[in-house]
């Protein structure tokens, strides 16, 4: 029996009949075929024995839409070539700078291409052209011969260019987004066998068979006679990125769901706050080192708040001077309001659950609060001076350090985190104090992830809280870094598009 | 924080019997200890002083000497090596900063030995004089308090040991020397009585440490020699500088800076007299309390020393047992674990307490050392280390309580989906800027409503945010060679100054900023996003012309409404060249309490 194909499968497997060699691309631009249907006949042509598909991985040069200007302007390297040679071949780095800006040239295209060309050299003091850079003043570099003939074309095999270095393309537009993008594609080469030409005489050519679906064909009921054409369905096409919402506010809203899910009310509290909130309340000694200017960001404006209630205010200093009516010995100082009043940008969030607990200090109270903190740092991989915690507490007569471990069992677990373990720490605030590890199954090793313990009875007395509360926190950007897989913690605030579309949400 | 390498083998040593390397690990874990590791620890000394040097195994040998500077083409010579456990240093725990204090508390919590660690005293013999120069402002550490500790004798490791506990008790307790400084000296050097007096930066000469041949004043060790120089910013305001002097005139050391070479404890030095000094009389006992209390459990006996200030008498160190009352009742629903009467006094005498008195009353008595003691809850936590937290079963709270977010955040996640859905991507900027990127680049005026920082680290992050245009400018800044258009909003918190009613003097507002960048962006284009959002947030808007020196005069509008104005319009070209860029923005500015109902 034979074959039963259609035109279209026909008409392909005449074009590969006559042609020693042809590409998927070149079938399909001939044909106007579509290129899943090229791809399906030809695999179903493979498995017949007909023919032999070749796969070869090429690079593609794409020039970006701006990149015909930009290569007519003239790269910045290339205008500063004529630079330095009207300047006797060598200029002092101040006066390149110079030049550059009076030309309106990127001084670091200058520098970056132009010494990766090997144009300019750099010597102690000055920047030298090199003789390639003087031949390269009347010849174009093999990229931007590239470049300039796939812009004409709309894009260009590497390979496909004669007496072109590709290596040199590659290397010198492999970095430059503004210019080019280098995609790999693999290329599929079909060969028609001698079995493929023999069996060609037999095929049966069907007439009906459709590969578009039009709306004049459902709309008169002709898709009832006309047969639509399988695709092949593994062929792969282009991802279509979403918009979505930012990375780490996805991890902030999910977390705000966790703590909204185990009945918790959400709070907040001012980020500039006056240190009363951040350390007093918490029973931090006025010379912690945690209050230094080192580490806790000062206001010269606001420069002072003001204290809340006197009453308040005094059993704070009470605590702290000699522990009041907590039952403590304090910390034997004297305290001093101005110090409390003087305005921070809060270093944690634990101050707005204090806040909250000074106003609601009857039992039983579940809260939590998520906002950023700032620490006095410089900027590194591993620091920024702003960061999100997420801070939640319970006040309950029956809190403990036995319901605080199973609170933030049922916690992380809600967060992803199927086995976690705790580990006695020392937190000033807190007693006792617990620090929380998680199973990552992916690095196989137990990661911190956040503090956590009873207040002390120095910090919740004085609010007028009389049972137990417990509180934990967490760093999110930590948990971001972990889910996303990120070394450098500035990319999270570094507004990268394709970082921006390429995070998973789903991770 | 600081790490520290202690000897496996000096802890089997001390402990009297072997320990594996694993549940060494664990065990101090459940202290509460940050284990970072096993390794080995190569230690190098100074061919000119002899300080050692510890390095671990991956490091590099050292070739300069942190001392006295000495440096050699090659690296130090290695001395010894060993076996290390490294753990991170607990500045809530001091008395756990070395070999000596940990096997006493390893004892505890492994059954070895239990209960406190007491020790007999010998009666002080030795006189400390105190000028009352010292106690004056202008004349820096006020507080002073000795003892003399009687070893077998020191060799080089031992010696390693205290030296490294010194500094460690240097970073915990003394801030660097700041708050409290510790010497250590060979008694057997010194002629008693000593004074401890103030002296002008040149009235004398002396060797300090690692200089055996080169006398030095005051003043020459601050400007000259490399420890000096080190620490000279601690006696910056003084006149006079502090000194302790033997009765032969034999300078023993120039607090908080150096000793002298003559009283260096070497090896083979069998008795030592130390002295803390410093700012805080509790920061000075707790040191010196410490270091004793290690020494003793390194082999040390521990003889009184008497202060003499003018007419006032004291003997120090003070190692009276502290007491604290704690409600074993208390203790257990503080903790949430049902103890035993029995186990009370079990797991208390486990963390080296004596515990007096009968369920539920009980009186602990604890050492001198113990300062993070405050409160019945500290034995509490101490109780629930020594029960173990890896034993506790977890369980919940049972109350019932509702949920609820807040309406601000409720709206923010409704814009937030609505900006997804007009295909803005989301970006989150630091709420930290200057005065330069967030008014002069925009052609705004800096006014009097932003928050100032006092200390910044960096000089980019001087004022707090009070709109999010820079944030949105800059992001475009970032990508203005990927494909066009872009659109970018931000949903954040801005800071105003100047409100009186509320404590701290600022107020903040949630807003949502957006905009859109490319060849066409247009007013038109983003008027029509706004007028979506109104719409599908329920709200509808009348629109004003508005001058803003950040748009282009003529295509900027305003929304005036009672909980603030919205801002729109296309973003003046010289504002797109100050922030790098080529192409058109278009922007708009929303207080999110405007799409309150």
């Amino acid at each position: 029996m034979s074959t039963q194909i259609t035109k279209e499968q026909y008409q392909l497997f005449t074009i590969v009949a006559d042609t020693n060699k042809i590409s998927i691309k070149q079938l399909c631009e001939k044909t106007n075929v579509e290129q899943p249907m090229v791809m399906g006949t030809m695999t179903f042509a493979q498995s017949e024995g007909w023919v032999e598909i070749e796969e070869f991985k090429r690079q593609e040069l794409l020039p970006t839409s701006e990149a015909q200007e930009l290569v007519e302007k003239g790269l910045a390297e290339r205008k500063f070539l004529t630079v330095l040679q009207q300047n006797n071949n060598s200029l002092t780095m101040q006066d390149v700078a110079k030049h550059a800006k009076q030309n309106n040239l990127s001084m670091g295209d200058i520098m970056k291409w132009g010494m990766l060309r090997g144009w300019f050299k750099k010597n102690a003091q000055s920047l030298d052209l090199t003789e390639e850079g003087s031949k390269a003043i009347s010849e174009d570099a093999h990229d931007e011969k590239a470049l300039k003939i796939a812009i004409v074309k709309g894009s260009v095999f590497l390979d496909e260019l004669d007496g072109i270095d590709s290596g040199y393309v590659e290397k010198l537009l492999r970095r430059r987004g503004e210019l080019a993008k280098l995609k790999e594609r693999t290329v599929r080469y079909i060969t028609m066998t001698e079995a493929g030409k023999a069996a060609l005489p037999s095929l049966k050519v069907e007439e009906e068979q459709v590969n578009l679906l039009t709306p004049e064909d459902i709309a008169s009921g002709r898709f009832r006679e006309i047969k639509l054409r399988p695709y092949d369905i593994t062929e792969k096409a282009d991802i279509k990125v979403p918009v979505k919402c930012h990375p780490l506010q996805k991890i902030i809203q999910e977390t705000r769901r966790t703590f909204l899910e185990m009945g918790f009310l959400e709070t907040v509290s001012p980020h500039l706050d006056t240190g009363l909130w951040d350390f007093d309340a918490l029973f931090q000694p006025q010379d912690h080192p945690s209050r230094d200017m080192q580490d806790t960001f000062y206001m010269k404006k606001p420069q002072f708040g003001d204290l809340p209630n006197k009453e308040l205010v005094e059993r704070i200093s009470k605590t702290h001077e000699d522990g009041g009516e907590t039952g403590s010995s304090g910390w034997g100082y004297k305290w001093d309001s101005e110090e409390a009043k003087r305005m921070v940008l809060r270093t944690h969030t634990t101050a707005s659950s204090i806040r909250y607990l000074s106003e609601n200090p009857n039992p039983p109270s579940k809260v939590f609060c998520v906002g950023r903190v700032f620490r006095n740092e410089t900027i590194s991989f591993k620091h920024l001076p702003e960061f999100h915690q997420v801070d939640g507490i319970v006040a309950d007569k029956n809190a403990s350090l036995c319901s605080l471990l199973g609170t933030l069992q049922a916690f992380y677990r809600k967060m992803g985190f199927e086995k976690v373990k705790f580990k006695p720490s020392f937190f000033p605030y807190t007693e006792p104090s617990a620090e929380v590890f998680v199973w990552m199954e992916q690095k196989s090793c137990w990661i911190e992830l956040g503090g956590s313990g009873i207040f002390r009875p120095e910090v919740t007395v004085p609010l007028g809280c009389n049972v137990p509360v417990m509180a934990w926190g967490l760093g999110l950007e930590r948990l971001a870094m972990l889910r996303y897989g990120i070394s450098d913690i500035r990319t999270l605030y570094g507004s990268d598009l394709d970082w921006l579309q390429e995070a998973k949400l789903c991770q | 924080m600081p790490v520290i390498g202690i000897s496996v083998k000096q802890l089997s040593d001390l402990l009297g019997q072997p320990i594996t390397s694993e549940n060494l690990s664990d065990t101090l874990e459940y202290l509460g200890c940050d284990v970072d590791g096993m390794g080995k620890t190569i230690i190098y000394q100074c061919p000119k002083c002899s300080l050692f040097i510890e390095k671990q195994e991956h490091e590099e040998a050292p070739k300069r000497c942190t001392q006295c500077d000495y440096e050699e083409e090659k690296p130090f010579n290695s001395v010894d090596e060993e076996e290390t456990i490294r753990l991170d240093l607990l500045p809530a725990r001091p008395d756990l900063f070395d070999a000596g204090g940990l096997a006493r508390t390893l004892k505890g919590y492994l059954g070895i030995e239990k209960g406190l660690a007491e020790f007999s005293l010998a009666p002080a013999q030795l006189e400390v004089f105190v000028s009352e120069e010292l106690q004056k402002p202008d004349n820096y550490r006020p507080h002073i308090a000795c003892a003399i500790v009687h070893m077998p004798e020191i060799d080089s490791k031992l010696l390693r040991t205290i030296m490294k506990l010194q500094e460690n008790l240097h970073w915990g307790i003394g801030r660097d020397r700041k708050l409290a400084s510790i010497g250590i000296y060979d008694l057997d050097t010194i002629s008693g009585p000593i004074t401890y007096k103030a002296v002008a930066p040149e009235e004398l000469s002396f060797c300090p440490l690692g200089n055996a041949n080169e006398k030095m004043t005051p003043k020459q060790i601050l400007t000259e020699h490399t420890k000096g120089k080190a620490y000279a910013h601690l006696l910056e305001k003084s006149t006079k500088y502090p000194l302790l002097i033997d009765s032969k005139d034999q300078v023993l050391s120039l607090p908080p800076i150096i000793n002298s070479e003559e009283t260096r404890v070497k090896e083979g030095s069998k008795n030592l007299f130390i002295d803390v000094t410093g700012l805080t009389k509790t920061d000075v006992h707790k040191s010196l309390n410490t270091l004793v209390s290690s020494l003793v459990e390194l082999g040390g006996s521990v003889e009184l020393v008497k202060m003499v200030n003018g007419d006032k008498k004291t003997i120090t160190p003070d190692l009276a047992l502290r007491r604290i009352k704690i409600n074993a009742e208390r203790a257990r629903k503080w903790l949430g674990i049902n103890f035993t009467i029995p186990q009370f006094k079990e797991l208390l005498e486990k963390m080296r307490f004596r515990v007096d008195g009968r369920f539920p009353n009980y009186e602990i008595y604890y050492p001198a050392f113990r300062t993070d003691i405050k409160h019945e809850v500290d034995i509490f936590e101490d109780l629930g280390i020594a029960y173990g937290y890896h034993n506790i079963k977890p369980k919940m709270v049972e109350t019932m309580t509702v949920a609820q977010a807040r309406p601000e955040e409720l709206l923010s996640e409704t814009a937030r989906q609505v900006m997804v859905g007009l295909d803005c991507n989301e970006i989150m900027s630091l709420m930290l800027t200057t005065e330069a990127n967030h008014f002069t680049k925009l052609q705004l005026t800096p006014g009097d409503d932003h928050a100032v920082i006092q200390n910044p680290k960096l000089v980019e992050h001087n004022i707090v945010r009070c709109h999010l245009m820079t944030g949105i400018l800059e992001s475009f800044a970032k990508n203005k060679r990927k494909p066009m258009p872009q659109k970018f909003f931000e949903l954040g918190n801005v800071v105003h100054v100047g409100n009186d009613n509320h404590d701290t003097k600022s107020w903040e507002e949630r807003r949502l900023c957006f905009a859109i960048t490319g060849p066409k962006a247009s007013y038109a284009e983003i008027r029509s996003y706004v007028d979506g959002i109104l719409a599908e947030l329920g709200w509808e808007g009348s629109y004003k012309v508005s001058t803003h020196p950040s748009f282009i005069e003529g295509r900027c509008a305003e929304v005036e409404t009672k909980n603030g104005n919205i801002v729109l319009g296309e973003i003046h070209p010289q504002v797109i060249v100050n922030f790098g860029l080529t192409n058109p923005i278009a922007l708009a500015e929303i207080p999110l309490a405007v799409l309150f109902k």
